[in-house]
């Protein structure tokens, strides 16, 4: 089971809670029942279009019969409630039952066919109704339709005659209910299924997922919420008119659909307000109306094909992208002496073809007799992690730390170009280059470790040594990866572009340590991390050589050290200790107990310790080989 | 129900019967070689019709039927032409054409109805008759109007049916419809023979709204009725040959025609929808077809 945190957990809650706070205080602030019509229809249409979007977007089932459904719970309403005389509430109830039955004779012909024909097949179910409902005369009306429906009423206050307040509450405590149970079964063991049989259906099947069953579960259940929300539209406009099987309902809520995004559910919700309301307020061009929002919404196809909710996505991205932006600033203008003072350095910034890189180092000093030691830091996290490395180290060594783009002091890169393994050893090349610095021991923590591998790997000979701490080497990606670490744990965050507060002290309470006056710094690095850093590494995981880091480790060609915390609560240990090593410390990977995902900052004494006796092992195995 | 009775029902039928075929043949071209369901094909009817009543009859420019034909026919390829590249290019090479263009071709059919209106305001037009009088032939009376439109759609359909089989263009269209890439590699230009495609799909529809005026009213949403049953042709007989939606609307055309005489005006859609998804459930391909797009 993957991370899958609940709606109150993830970034969604707080615009959701503000968007219904929102509606629920516009009868306050806006006056006239015209407003709070225009907002009972668009939470009418949501309505609609978000249980379309389970069986269209989610379900991939291009079901054109949904207005119909729509339809039979308008006339459901109206039959029961105005010809049997049945209680108006529970007549809204049945309407979605009733959508159901009629949905659920339309699984057969669709079951039996593929895309364009579940199109067409639809339609004519929809057409067949149509035909039911206007022949059947004495039960519906026929082509005159019902008039003058029951009303809502509770305990005799009357809905009709208070401006619309009773029907505008009504409507949006049924969209916030159909909605959100809508979004709950998407999210459930069936929603699993019903998007696995869209993607890949053989697969879903082969996996046992029952077709026919989700398939009926898929169009009942959209049709249940389609039909209550007719149900309620006949108690609302009190008028069950044959014309809602016409073109227009049809474009107008498939427009709401395809505009809003499929398959994201808040995309079309968003979209009921922004079409019916641009409709409204366009009504006075007449004709041009039509013409301007047909356009418009053939615009929106070619230009955003995501849909609002793609344009909503962007605006995220560039808010967040100015975000991490503005901290850099603040980090370098009002940090650099907390930072200094932990690694007791100076910070300089170096000029990279990747940006600005902020780097710590030594310096070059007569007391160094050991090789140079550059330090790597991991996914989301900065250089000052390392600074009992750099206490322990400095007198006998050269140490030399940098933030990776996007994380610490550094700039933050092209998503593109800069986030990834390629360009952080390519990084790492240069500020050796720039430093003068040769043969170091490379010391690489988790997203570090594959930076060193895809570094020394270039040129083995050129290092004293590689050691990688928290990292699962890959012969390929993304298989071992799966393989590397453990499924079960909150990896997945590592790859997640906005996280929420809770799942950044998830993620950073499993790399490093829950938070504490010590660690604070390494948590407050989450928030600071450019987001796209994240989701871009991890997408282009695909992109490195792979096998030629194995290659090496395998041959022999560098005296390497794998150093993990016995407890890390990401990596799959018995796969890492099951590859094959040439010139390994010990003959084996080695354990720190305790140290968990940074036994290097957990358990300083230890790893410093074992680093230590690395380095000096290192030098004679060096030797030896050549 | 009389002999004679039976006789005007089934002259009704055939008619009837012409004009689908035409409307469905114009529909299997489009859905065979771009793939796609055209939703706009009843508006393109309403459009044909109106450009023929402009130009030929007595209430607009009087050029007669034959130069108002023509300019249906003409008018309506280079429109449906300019409609591919608006509403359908930009999603030819996408995952989800198929739902994009019913949502592209459906706002396509608002823009061009509105735009009826526009010109043409509300009221409804009529084109006159081809001929007056009617031919008899024994029992059987048709109108000179109702031969002349089932000795044209026969033509018609005659002739795009010869083209499509023996010119090379023709031929090259039913290629890409078979396998775009192959045809791609064979160096047919492709983006050319979809536009002729659905130009020669959008004539076609000029032409059956032409005569449709001729026999009803002309108004923006004239096409909407026909095109259901055009659909309902189309998954009938299915695609596999040019002739199966032919078959499939003299059937169509005979069913509608003895159910509402039977039956009543509001039962013969219901029975023919009815017909179209128990066929579809047994059969998807349709009566005539093979499960496979071709033309």
């Amino acid at each position: 089971m993957r991370y899958d945190p609940p709606f109150h957990r993830t970034n969604g809650l707080i615009p959701a809670v503000l968007f219904v706070l929102v509606l629920a205080v516009v009868p306050f602030v806006f006056d006239g029942s015209y407003i709070r019509h225009l907002i009972i229809l668009s939470l009418v249409f949501a309505i609609v279009a978000a249980s379309w979007d389970l069986s269209f977007g989610f379900g991939g089932l291009l079901n054109f019969a949904h207005v119909a459904l729509f339809a039979v719970g308008i006339y459901t309403y109206g039959i029961l409630a105005k010809t049997y005389g049945v209680n108006p509430w529970l007549a809204i109830l049945l309407a979605g039952p009733a959508a159901m039955v009629f949905a659920s004779i339309m699984v057969l012909p669709v079951l039996r066919l593929d895309g364009m024909y579940v199109i067409l097949v639809t339609i004519a179910f929809s057409q067949i109704i149509y035909q039911g409902v206007i022949s059947q005369s004495d039960i519906t009306g026929g082509t005159s339709g019902m008039v003058t429906l029951p009303m809502l009423q509770i305990d005799g206050y009357r809905f009709v005659k208070d401006g619309k307040i009773g029907y505008y509450y009504t409507a949006l405590a049924l969209m916030v209910v159909c909605v959100g149970s809508i979004y709950l079964i998407t999210r459930s063991a069936l929603g699993r299924a019903i998007i696995a049989l869209r993607d890949n259906k053989y697969y879903a099947m082969s996996r046992g997922v029952s077709e026919w069953r989700t398939r009926l579960a898929t169009l009942a259940l959209s049709a249940f919420f389609a039909g209550i929300a007719g149900g309620f539209y006949g108690s609302y406009v009190r008028v069950a008119s044959p014309d809602i099987f016409g073109i227009g309902s049809l474009t107008l809520v498939l427009s709401i659909l395809l505009v809003g995004g499929l398959a994201t559910l808040w995309g079309p919700v968003i979209a009921a307000f922004v079409i019916i309301l641009l409709s409204e307020s366009l009504g006075w061009m007449g004709a041009w109306r039509d013409i301007i929002i047909a356009l418009m919404i053939v615009a929106v196809m070619v230009f955003y094909p995501g849909g609002l909710w793609g344009v909503i996505q962007e605006l995220r991205e560039t808010f967040a992208t100015l975000r991490a932006a503005l901290m850099v600033r603040m980090r370098r203008r009002f940090e650099r002496a907390k930072r200094e003072g932990m690694l007791g350095l100076r910070e300089e910034m170096v000029e990279t073809k990747h940006g600005l890189i902020a780097v710590a180092d030594t310096g070059a000093s007569h007391t160094h007799t050991g090789p140079p030691i550059l330090l790597l830091h991991g996914n989301s996290a900065c250089k000052e992690a390392f600074q009992n490395q750099f206490a322990h180290f400095r007198d006998r060594h050269r140490v030399i730390a940098f933030d990776l783009p996007g994380h610490g002091a550094s700039d933050n890169g092209d998503p593109e170009e800069t986030y990834n393994v390629i360009a952080y050893a390519d990084i790492a090349e240069e500020i050796l280059t720039q430093k003068g610095i040769t043969n170091p021991i490379v010391l690489g923590w988790s997203l570090g470790g594959y930076n060193a591998l895809e570094l020394t790997a270039r040129n083995p000979q050129a290092y004293a040594g590689v050691v990688t701490t928290g990292t699962a080497p890959l012969n390929m990606a993304p298989d071992d990866f799966a393989k590397g670490h453990d499924a079960k744990s909150h990896l997945i965050l590592a790859g997640k572009q906005y996280l929420t507060g809770a799942e950044a002290t998830t993620f950073a309470s499993h790399a490093t340590v829950p938070k504490s006056e010590k660690s604070a710094f390494l948590h407050r690095n989450l928030r600071r991390t450019d987001g796209r850093a994240r989701f871009y590494m991890i997408t282009k995981l695909t992109v490195v050589d792979w096998p030629r880091h194995m290659r090496m480790l395998r041959e022999g060609q560098i005296p390497v050290a794998v150093m993990n915390g016995h407890d890390d609560p990401f990596l799959n240990h018995d796969y890492i200790a099951g590859l094959q090593y040439g010139m390994i410390w010990k003959g084996r990977t080695t354990d720190i107990p305790n140290g968990k995902h940074a036994p290097f900052f957990n358990e300083p004494e230890a790893f410093n310790a074992a680093l230590e006796a690395f380095i000096d092992w290192a030098a004679e195995a060096r030797a030896e080989g050549d | 129900m009389s002999f004679e009775s039976f006789l005007f029902v089934l002259t009704g039928g055939v008619v009837l019967g012409a004009l689908y075929a035409l409307m469905a043949a114009g529909l299997a071209v489009v859905w065979t070689t771009l793939g796609i369901f055209n939703f706009s094909h009843g508006a393109f009817v309403a459009l044909g019709a109106y450009i023929g009543w402009q130009v030929g009859n007595v209430d607009g420019f009087a050029l007669g039927h034959v130069l108002g034909l023509s300019a249906t026919v003409l008018g309506m390829f280079a429109l449906g032409i300019l409609f591919q590249q608006m509403f359908i290019r930009p999603f030819e090479r996408k995952e989800n054409i198929v739902a994009a263009t019913v949502i592209t071709t459906l706002a396509g059919a608002t823009v061009l109805q509105n735009g009826m209106l526009l010109i043409w305001g509300p009221r409804s037009k009529q084109i006159s008759g081809i001929g007056e009088g009617s031919l008899n032939i024994g029992p059987l009376a048709f109108s000179w109007n109702e031969v002349a439109l089932i000795v044209l759609v026969a033509f018609i359909l005659g002739a795009v049916g010869w083209f499509l089989s023996r010119t090379r263009t023709g031929r090259s269209m039913r290629a890409v419809s078979q396998n775009r890439q192959a045809a791609e590699l064979m160096g047919l230009n492709v983006p050319l023979l979809y536009a002729l495609a659905f130009g020669l799909s959008a004539a076609m529809a000029g032409v059956a709204g032409y005569f449709v005026g001729s026999v009803r009213f002309i108004n923006p949403t004239m096409g909407a009725d026909p095109l259901m049953k055009a659909l309902i042709v189309v998954i009938f007989g299915g695609i596999a040959r040019f002739t199966s939606p032919i078959y499939a609307a003299l059937i169509v055309g005979l069913v509608e025609s003895f159910t509402t005489f039977y039956l009543g005006l509001y039962w013969a859609p219901a029975v023919l929808f009815a017909m179209m998804m128990i066929v579809l459930t047994i059969k998807p391909a349709g009566l005539f077809g093979t499960h496979q797009r071709t033309l």
